[in-house]
C-alpha cells in the first residue's frame, strides 16, 4: 500500500488578487508551513493557483485538522497516488464511496478530471465516463446517482506528466485571506462572547489580531484574566504569533467613578479603554482596533455612545460584529469553541463601578467635562507603564 | 501566605502526605481480592475502620460506609433513607448538599418542610420539635456546625427531647464542619440514624469521605454495582484514601482539645482586633456556647466583601465569602438573609476560618491587611451609597 499521501489545497480570494497574487500566494504557504508538523517529513509544490503537500500516511490526520483552521484556504482534498490504470482509479472510488452509502439511501456523485499530461490517450470527458461507469456497475444498486450539478461526492483525478493522483472529496476551509496579508490589529479582548468572535473574524480577512484587555484585579478575582488568557488561546489557533496585553483598569475606574457623572461612567470607561489601546496599536505598529460592539445590543453601543468612544482614536476601528444579532454571534462562538469559556461565570465588573441607569446617548462635551475632573494623561500612561505583555504562542 | 478559609478545605497534615504517598505505592491492591495482598489491603481497612470507631466513640450499632467526600454522604444517607416519599424536615441554613438533595424530592410531591422560622442564631430552636410530629416528619436534617457561621446544634439535648416529643423523627447530622473543631459527645450516637464527615475539612486528602449510620436501618444504594460497604455503596474501596481518613480523624480528636485552645485564642484575638478597628463590624457568628470558635463571619457595610477578598488576597491572605458583588452577582448568601441580615450585610460580609495551624501572628497580619483595604475603599462604596 502507498504510504504517502497528496493534499491538494485550493486558495480562496487570493485567486482574484491581480498583481500581489504572488504576495498572497506566499503568506498561505508560510502559515501553512507554520502549522503543520515539521518533523514528519513534509514537502511542498506550489504549481499555478493551487498548493500540493506531499505528506507520509500517518501525518494525513494532523495535517487535516490543522488545514482546517487556516484562514486563506477554500478547500482541501487528500489525494493518493496510484497507476493511470481505470479499473485501479474505480477501485478506489469504490473504497471511499461505498462506506457512505451505508448509512444513506442515495448520494449524488461525479467524476472529474485534471490532464495535464497530454500524451495520455484519452480525454477528460473520457476518463471521467470510464472510470464513473466503472463505480456506477458497482454501486448504482445501493444508491449511487451520477449527478455534476449537484453532487455530494466528487471524485477528483489529476494525471499528471509523472504521476497520477486521485482526491476524495473536498473538506471545506475556512476561505478568507491568510493571516498577515492585511496586517496587525488589536482587538479589545473581554472576557464575553462577542469580542473573540470578533477577533476571529478578521483573522479570516487576513489581520494578525492581538488582543488587549483590561483587568479588574483586585476589584475581582484572577479569573477574569484567566478566562481572557483561555480565549486568546483558543483564537490565535487560527493564526499564531499573537502577543495579549493585560492592562490594570482598576485606578481608572476608581477615579472615573469617584470624580465623574455617574450616568457617563460606562462611556467614560470605554473612552478610556479605547485611548489607551490606540497607544499600544501606535507603538507596535497595528493600523486597526477591533471590537466585539453591536449596534443596540447594551446601552454602551448605541450609535451616539459608539460616535463618543470612537472620536477618541484616530485609528480605524473594525467592528464586525455590527449589524449581527445575538444569535449569530453565538452560532459563531459555538463554531470556534470560544462559547464555552466565554460563558463561565466570572464577573467581568464589578457592580460597584456599575451606575444604576447608564446614559444611553452620552454627549461629548458633558463626557469631555467629565474627563476634566480626572488625571487623564497620567492614569493612561501609569496603565501602560504597568501592563503585561503576553506571547500567547507560548500559553 | 496566609490560609485563613479552612471552613472551605484545610491544607494537608504533611505526616498524611508522607504516608498517603507510601500507601499509595504500597496499597495498591483490591480489598475485594482473595489472594494474600488482597486480604492485606482488606486488613488495613477493617484497621482503619477500627481507628476511626475508637476516635470517635462509634458504638457497634453503628455502619461505617466511605465514600467521595461530605456531599456524597449527604446524599447517599438522605436519598437512601427517604427517597422518594418519606416526608423530611431541616433548618434552611444547611450546606446545599443537604438543601438541595432534599429539594429534589419535590418532584415526587413530596416537599420538605423548612423550619426557618425556628431559628434562633442560626440553631434548631428546640420548641419545633411538635410541629415534626404533628407532619409526621421522618427525617430531620441539620449541620452539627453550619459552614457558613459556625453556629452549632448541640444533639444530645435535641435528641433527648426528641425521643418524647417526635419519637417518629430520625436525627440526621451533617458533621462536615465539626471535626477536628469541637468534641464530640459519645453519647449522641445512640440517637443519630446518620453523621457525615468529610477529610479534606480536617487536613486530610480531598475525595475520601464517611457516612455513619444506624445499621437497623436500610439504606437503598445510590451507586449500583458490587457488594462492597453493605451492599449500600458499591465500587473497589480506595484503600490509601481510607487510611489517610482514619489517620487524619485519629490526629485531629487527639489534638482536639489542644486545637481547641488555639483557635479560641485566634477567635478571641480577631474579635478584640476587630473592635478595635473602629469600624462599624457586625459580627454574624453569635458569641455563645453554641457557636464553633473556627469560623468567624462579619460584615462591614457598605464594602462589599467580594471585593474586600481580592485585595486582602493581593497580600497573600486568603478568607471565604458566602455572597458575590459581581454585575453578573449570584444571589447573596441564603443562609445569611436566612438568620435575617439585609442583602447589604449579607454582599458585604466575610468568614474567616480557622485550623489549628494558624497563629495569633498571622491573624495581626489579616487585621492589618483589612483595615488597609477597607480605608482604601470606603470613599469608593460610600460614593455609591451618595449616588444611589
Amino acid at each position: 500500500m502507498n504510504e504517502k499521501r497528496t493534499i491538494l489545497i485550493r486558495y480562496d480570494e487570493i485567486g482574484l488578487k491581480g498583481r500581489n497574487r504572488k504576495y498572497f500566494e506566499k503568506t498561505l504557504l508560510k502559515n501553512i508551513k507554520r502549522s503543520l508538523p515539521k518533523d514528519k517529513g513534509i514537502e511542498y509544490r506550489v504549481p499555478r493557483g493551487r498548493i500540493l503537500v506531499d505528506v507520509p500516511k500517518s501525518a494525513v490526520e494532523v495535517c487535516t485538522d490543522q488545514l482546517k483552521i487556516i484562514p486563506g484556504i477554500a478547500s482541501f482534498s487528500i489525494g493518493i497516488s496510484v497507476d493511470p490504470d481505470f479499473e485501479k482509479m474505480a477501485a478506489l472510488g469504490i473504497q471511499w464511496i461505498e462506506p457512505l452509502l451505508n448509512t444513506r439511501d442515495k448520494l449524488n456523485f461525479c467524476v472529474r478530471t485534471r490532464r495535464s499530461a497530454k500524451t495520455f490517450p484519452h480525454t477528460s470527458p473520457e476518463i471521467n465516463f470510464e472510470v464513473g461507469s466503472r463505480i456506477m456497475t458497482q454501486l448504482s444498486s445501493k444508491g449511487l446517482i451520477v449527478n455534476i450539478k449537484e453532487s455530494e461526492f466528487t471524485l477528483e483525478i489529476e494525471i499528471g506528466i509523472n504521476e497520477t493522483i486521485i482526491f476524495d472529496n473536498r473538506h471545506p476551509g475556512l476561505c478568507g485571506l491568510p493571516v498577515g496579508s492585511s496586517g496587525n490589529v488589536l482587538c479589545l479582548l473581554s472576557g464575553g462572547i462577542d469580542s473573540p468572535v470578533a477577533a476571529y473574524l478578521m483573522a479570516c480577512r487576513g489581520c494578525r489580531v492581538h488582543f488587549v484587555f483590561f483587568d479588574n484585579q483586585p476589584f475581582l478575582g484572577r479569573g477574569g484574566y484567566e478566562k481572557v488568557l483561555k480565549l486568546a488561546k483558543s483564537i490565535n489557533r487560527y493564526q499564531g504569533r499573537a502577543k495579549l496585553f493585560v492592562v490594570p483598569f482598576q485606578d481608572i475606574q476608581v477615579a472615573i467613578r469617584d470624580h465623574c457623572r455617574e450616568e457617563n461612567r460606562v462611556v467614560l470607561y470605554r473612552r478610556m479603554m479605547y485611548r489607551i489601546a490606540d497607544a499600544i496599536a501606535k507603538q507596535f505598529e497595528m493600523p486597526g482596533l477591533v471590537t466585539g460592539e453591536s449596534l443596540g445590543q447594551v446601552a454602551s453601543q448605541t450609535l451616539e455612545n459608539l460616535a463618543a468612544v470612537t472620536c477618541v482614536t484616530s485609528m480605524n476601528i473594525l467592528r464586525p460584529l455590527i449589524a449581527m444579532n445575538k444569535e449569530g454571534i453565538i452560532k459563531y462562538a459555538k463554531e470556534i469553541e470560544t462559547y464555552e469559556v466565554s460563558i463561565e461565570p466570572q464577573p467581568d465588573c464589578c457592580s460597584v463601578f456599575m451606575p444604576a441607569s447608564p446614559v444611553t446617548r452620552g454627549k461629548i462635551p458633558i463626557l469631555e467635562n467629565d474627563e476634566e475632573r480626572i488625571s487623564l494623561v497620567e492614569l493612561q500612561e501609569e496603565a501602560i507603564r504597568d501592563m503585561e505583555t503576553i506571547n500567547v504562542d507560548l500559553l | 501566605m496566609i490560609y485563613l478559609d479552612n471552613a472551605a478545605t484545610t491544607p494537608m497534615d504533611p505526616k498524611i502526605i508522607s504516608s498517603l504517598q507510601n500507601d499509595m505505592h504500597d496499597q495498591f491492591a483490591n480489598s475485594g481480592a482473595v489472594y494474600g495482598i488482597g486480604l492485606d489491603a482488606k486488613k488495613k481497612i477493617d484497621e482503619s475502620t477500627e481507628t476511626i470507631t475508637a476516635a470517635l466513640g462509634i458504638p457497634a450499632s453503628h455502619n461505617l460506609v466511605f465514600t467521595s467526600g461530605g456531599t456524597e454522604s449527604n446524599n447517599l444517607f438522605i436519598k437512601g433513607l427517604c427517597f422518594p416519599d418519606k416526608k423530611t424536615a431541616y433548618l434552611g441554613l444547611e450546606h446545599p448538599s443537604i438543601t438541595e438533595t432534599l429539594q429534589s424530592f419535590k418532584s415526587f410531591d413530596n416537599e420538605p418542610v423548612s423550619l426557618l422560622e425556628y431559628n434562633k442564631e442560626g440553631r434548631l430552636d428546640l420548641s419545633c420539635l411538635p410541629l415534626l410530629k404533628e407532619k409526621r416528619i421522618r427525617l430531620l436534617c441539620l449541620s452539627h456546625v453550619n459552614n457558613e457561621l459556625g453556629t452549632i446544634n448541640d444533639p444530645v439535648p435535641l435528641i433527648s427531647k426528641m425521643i418524647t416529643e417526635a419519637p417518629q423523627t430520625r436525627l440526621f447530622l451533617d458533621g462536615v464542619q465539626a471535626i477536628g473543631k469541637v468534641k464530640l459527645d459519645k453519647a449522641m450516637w445512640s440517637g443519630l440514624a446518620g453523621y457525615s464527615l468529610s477529610a479534606h475539612k480536617f487536613h486530610g486528602p480531598k475525595g475520601i469521605g464517611l457516612l455513619i449510620y444506624d445499621s437497623r436501618l436500610k439504606l437503598n444504594p445510590q451507586l449500583h454495582g458490587g457488594k462492597q460497604q453493605f451492599s449500600v455503596r458499591a465500587g473497589t474501596l480506595p484503600v490509601p484514601l481510607i487510611i489517610a481518613l482514619a489517620e487524619s480523624i485519629k490526629l485531629a480528636t487527639e489534638q482536639q482539645e489542644a486545637a481547641q485552645n488555639i483557635i479560641r485564642n485566634l477567635q478571641k484575638y480577631l474579635l478584640d482586633g476587630l473592635k478595635e478597628l473602629e469600624i462599624p463590624i457586625l459580627i454574624n457568628s453569635p458569641l455563645n456556647d453554641h457557636q464553633s470558635p473556627a469560623i468567624v463571619n462579619f460584615s462591614f457595610p457598605p464594602v462589599e466583601g467580594e471585593v474586600m477578598l481580592h485585595h486582602l488576597e493581593e497580600e497573600e491572605i486568603y478568607v471565604g465569602m458566602g455572597s458575590a458583588c459581581s454585575a453578573h452577582s449570584k444571589e447573596p448568601s441564603k443562609i445569611l438573609i436566612g438568620i435575617g441580615l439585609t442583602d447589604e450585610q449579607a454582599r458585604c460580609s466575610l468568614r474567616v476560618s480557622f485550623s489549628r495551624h494558624n497563629t495569633i501572628n498571622e491573624v495581626e497580619k489579616f487585621l492589618n491587611a483589612f483595615k488597609e483595604a477597607y480605608r482604601k475603599l470606603l470613599p469608593t462604596f460610600i460614593k455609591r451609597q451618595i449616588d444611589r
